[in-house]
């Protein structure tokens, strides 16, 4: 084995382990931003290490350069709907509060 | 181990699907589609259709995903909001009259599995017309042979593709009424949303005109160009620039039916000059593919993100009277 594929395997490994972290915290958390943000830091952290790792077994700059952008569209599409959903919930909220308050 | 990676695959497809069937809540069913859209379209992946996995996670998880989404946040809020009584009644009548639906649903479903099962049996030795659209290849003037068959060899059926996508926009006219196309939509008020959808807009336009041409030579073509650029007039109407409302009537009567009409009109030209319908000159044949996926995925952009705004629409005008009564 060498010593490229020893950091590709590292790699993809803890990914992974983002990953699932990043799950357990969308199964375990108790509300909805909590969980937004396991899901969103968890996954793209995880996204990149694994995109690291393939870009990396590839070995080809042009394909590393897609993985890499890849990775960058996810974490813009990613981290705006994360903004999106939370804002839409916090509205919600105040909402709710107002009707309970009257 | 790529037998285990099917197995789990093929598995997971199903139990996705069946979940997505028995949820007990529509949120859980629409999220449950879009991952089961997302396995199947790894499944094709496995099985070496690239094309057909694109146009599956386009289509399937992603246009169908967003109609789903659109038609939950009408649905949402009005069931609970009924009082009890009324809802027992409803679905009382509800499981009465729907015997013979069910009925025909469930004998439907049957046939279908014994028209795949037949199918699955009796799949033809040495890959069928494989070799057949192998040797011809070099005469459609494409060189994959994806491309080749849908736009040359088998041009009637993706014409009428296109055409079935045409009748499901004037299905929802006909539902809508003519009114609702021509409301311009609420403008979204959210800086940030209108933000990365303009960056997302050229993004979304070039990788689109990128599917578009590497369709000639490996997995990609018109009807996944037509999603990509159909998501950038869906993003752009939820954005607050709802240009297909605001379209003059004839630019957008254009744009729905020059797909369809150029094919049309060239393969009849074919005919009066001799030739069978849909039989393109092979010297002309990779520019009229070119010309005819281009127009295509014009059509089909302007197709998918119509539906999207009417039913949208739709959807706020039955908010409004709900609200005023």
């Amino acid at each position: 084995m060498t010593i490229v594929e020893l950091i590709t395997v590292i790699f993809l490994v803890v990914g992974c382990f983002f990953f699932l972290a990043g799950t357990l915290g969308v199964l375990r958390f108790p509300d909805l931003f909590s969980r937004l943000h396991a899901l969103t830091k968890a996954d793209n952290l995880g996204l990149g290490f694994i995109a690291a790792g393939m870009a990396l077994h590839i070995a080809s700059p042009w394909a590393a350069l897609k993985i890499l952008l890849i990775w960058l569209f996810t974490l813009l599409a990613s981290s705006s709907t994360c903004y999106l959903i939370a804002h839409f919930q916090k509205e919600q909220d105040q909402l709710k509060n107002r009707k309970e308050g009257e | 181990m790529s037998l285990i990676i099917d197995g789990l695959l093929a598995i997971l497809a199903i139990y996705l699907a069946l979940q997505s069937l028995l949820a007990p809540r529509l949120t859980q069913s629409v999220f449950l589609f879009f991952a089961f859209g997302l396995a199947l379209a790894l499944a094709w992946i496995r099985l070496a259709a690239v094309d057909v996995a694109i146009t599956e996670a386009a289509i399937a998880a992603g246009f169908l995903g967003v109609l789903f989404l659109d038609a939950l946040r009408d649905f949402a809020p009005r069931i609970p909001a009924k009082n009890e009584a009324v809802q027992k009644q409803y679905s009382k009548s509800q499981t009465k009259s729907l015997f013979l639906p069910r009925l025909t649903l469930w004998a439907g479903l049957g046939l279908f599995l014994l028209i795949a099962l037949e199918a699955v049996w009796k799949i033809p030795e040495g890959g069928g017309l494989t070799a057949a659209a192998g040797t011809l290849l070099p005469e459609s003037g494409v060189e994959n042979p994806v491309t080749a068959v849908l736009l040359n060899f088998r041009a009637y059926d993706t014409w009428l593709e296109m055409g079935v996508i045409l009748i499901g926009l004037l299905a929802v006219f006909a539902a809508g009424g003519k009114m609702a196309y021509r409301k311009p939509g609420v403008a979204s008020q959210d800086p940030l949303l209108r933000q990365v959808i303009l960056f997302f807009t050229p993004v979304l336009f070039l990788f689109g005109a990128f599917l578009l041409y590497i369709g000639k030579t490996g997995p990609g073509g018109a009807f996944q160009a037509g999603v990509l650029w159909g998501a950038i007039g869906i993003l752009l109407h939820l954005g607050g620039w709802p240009f297909i409302a605001l379209m003059p009537r004839w630019l957008g009567q254009l744009l729905l039916t020059v797909g369809l009409g150029f094919f049309l009109v060239l393969g009849f030209l074919f005919m009066a000059a001799g030739g069978a319908l849909f039989e393109y000159p092979p010297a002309y044949a990779g520019i009229l593919i070119l010309i005819i996926e281009t127009l295509a995925a014009i059509s089909i952009a302007a197709a998918l993100s119509a539906i999207f705004a009417l039913l949208n629409q739709i959807g706020e005008e039955a908010d409004e009277i709900e609200s005023t009564t």
